[in-house]
């Protein structure tokens, strides 16, 4: 309770909270208010917004209801930033908690691995691998997340290295508890905060760079995705840039509001720690 | 009957890139049911020698034995099996224990781990441990950050006797704790003791906890052994010169036992 407080204390944090509770609106009723195929013909070709209050947004180069993409589109980036980002945390903790947590050759080995991954920028990881398997949702999701894991890595290791220090840690060896059940069960449950308070940059990242990959053509075809509308709206830049704007705009608030959130979460929860 | 005896321990740390004794060839036995103390100044080895006992650090000569076999010797799953039979209660109760747990999960894992009951039967296992060391059985659902720091070494000490062993580790085990519940607990050892034939590693720096709960001490000066004996008679009469300061510093040694 006192901690939805503080969070609702800052500005910064109320704006983003009510990006994000739209955006989540908008994904959840997407199929309810636009119940048929987003990329189906709906009208005329390139109509203008605000002319027809049944296609309130107008329509792109093949007549498809821009609004109803548009809502469509927050489903698929909502989902591929969620995910990514989900699979990021958990593989980063993973592997983190295993090298901080065994130490030596294996933390060695696993660290070596980590430093691999992050001198290749994530995005042309992304572009790479989404290039050799293939688009759909689920590998972009994975390829984002393949780019994303190295920094909760680093984050749990550096946090697993000073809690198995702690008594506790030697405690439960004492009573005989298998590593592998002190590490993730007893280790890795108190090494998390600092991890997931990376969460909402990890978020606001993945969903730009499913929005790069989509506007590259990389994306799922099968589903609508704001990068893929601004690739669209491209061609018809100068005679009608909305198609492309509409989209940028709706890709610039989310990320806005997933970081203000976010900063949000951490700040409430930083003052609550300070104060304990 | 030795329960533990350790001979020619030694455990070297470096110091300023120079490397140094924590433990020097260190040898004692433990009997059953017996308190063996070690008494020293901070910084003289004896939280290393406690760690080296239970296997938490491994030494870099000497011998560990434990009910007659070889200690050294077991890794992997034997080890962990055989670490039911010797426990340790550490100083500060509240850093001992995985801040986000309940005492009854703090009292099943040792159950659980070692195969003592099924799951079934664990809350009244869990139930009569806790009766065992004077607590209210109503405390097993509490988180271990909502109890005393008395309770919490009760819960420390009912962790410990889980898995019926025959040697517990102390590591200042009652020093963090205020006068009046230090007695308490020391009775709850002493009482254990009699009824479970445990014996104790008990490190202090307290000689009159000391002599109040041990047969006999270890005073450890830099890492070795400076003397050793019957609790009370090193006490009243310490030779070393460690032992006399050690007993110049603790004046309720002049009183009676506490
Ligand atoms: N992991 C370590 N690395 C380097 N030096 C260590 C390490 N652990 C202990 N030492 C050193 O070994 C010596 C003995 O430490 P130990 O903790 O056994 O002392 P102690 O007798 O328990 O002291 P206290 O009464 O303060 O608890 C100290 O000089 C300490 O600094
Ligand atoms: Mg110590």
């Amino acid at each position: 309770m006192n901690r939805l407080h503080r969070f609702f204390r800052t500005p910064e944090a109320i704006a983003g909270a009510i990006i994000l509770a739209l955006l989540i609106v908008m994904a959840l009723a997407a199929p309810l208010l636009f119940p048929g195929d987003p990329q189906a013909i709906a009208g005329p070709t390139l109509l203008p917004p605000f002319q027809d209050w049944s296609l309130p947004l107008g329509t792109d180069r093949l007549g498809r209801d821009v609004l109803a993409e548009l809502f469509h589109g927050a489903r698929t980036s909502l989902a591929v930033g969620l995910a990514a980002a989900a699979a990021a945390l958990l593989i980063g903790s993973v592997i983190g908690t295993l090298a901080g947590f065994a130490g030596g050759l294996i933390d060695e080995v696993l660290m070596r691995i980590t430093d691999a991954f992050q001198t290749v920028p994530s995005f042309l990881l992304a572009l790479a691998f989404v290039s050799i398997v293939g688009p759909s949702l689920s590998v972009v999701v994975a390829a984002i997340a393949l780019g994303a894991w190295t920094g909760p890595a680093r984050v749990a290791r550096a946090e697993v290295l000073s809690i198995r220090e702690r008594d506790y840690v030697a405690g439960a060896r004492v009573i005989g508890m298998h590593p592998l059940e002190i590490a993730f069960r007893e280790v890795l449950p108190n090494a998390l905060p600092p991890v997931l308070a990376l969460s909402s940059v990890i978020v606001a990242a993945a969903i730009l760079t499913e929005a790069a990959l989509s506007f590259l053509g990389l994306g799922d075809p099968n589903r609508v995705t704001w990068g893929g509308m601004i690739a669209e709206g491209r061609a018809v830049l100068r005679t009608a840039p909305f198609l492309s704007v509409v989209p940028g705009i709706a890709l610039m608030l989310t990320v806005l509001g997933v970081y203000l959130a976010g900063e949000g979460v951490v700040e409430s929860t930083a003052v609550r720690r300070s104060l304990s | 009957m030795t329960v533990l005896a350790v001979s020619s321990l030694a455990k070297r740390y470096r110091r300023g890139g120079k490397p140094f004794a924590a433990v020097d060839d260190v040898s004692f036995e433990i009997g059953r049911a017996e308190t063996l103390a070690l008494a020293g100044p901070s910084g003289s080895g004896k939280s290393t020698i406690a760690r080296l006992v239970l296997r938490l650090i491994e030494p870099d000569a000497g011998r560990v034995d434990f009910e007659g076999a070889d200690f050294l010797a077991l890794s992997g799953a034997a080890l962990r099996a055989r670490r039911a039979r010797i426990q340790m209660v550490f100083q500060d109760p509240l850093a001992a224990f995985n801040p986000r747990v309940t005492v009854a999960r703090v009292l099943d894992d040792p159950l659980r781990i070692h195969g003592i009951a099924p799951r079934a039967e664990r809350p009244r296992r869990i139930a009569a441990l806790l009766e065992r060391v004077g607590l209210d059985a109503g405390l097993a659902a509490r988180a271990i950050h909502e109890i005393s720091g008395g309770q919490r070494q009760r819960v420390a000490i009912a962790r410990a006797i889980a898995t019926r062993p025959t040697l517990i580790v102390l590591d200042e085990a009652v020093s963090a704790l205020d006068v009046s519940v230090r007695g308490q607990i020391l009775e709850l050892l002493l009482d254990l003791q009699r009824q479970e034939r445990i014996a104790y590693l008990f490190i202090s720096h307290d000689l009159g906890v000391i002599r109040a709960v041990a047969h006999r001490v270890v005073i450890l000066d830099a890492g070795r052994i400076a003397e050793s004996g019957d609790a009370r008679a090193v006490i009243a009469n310490p030779r070393s010169a460690i032992g006399k300061a050690l007993v110049a510093a603790t004046p309720r040694l002049t009183r009676n036992r506490p």
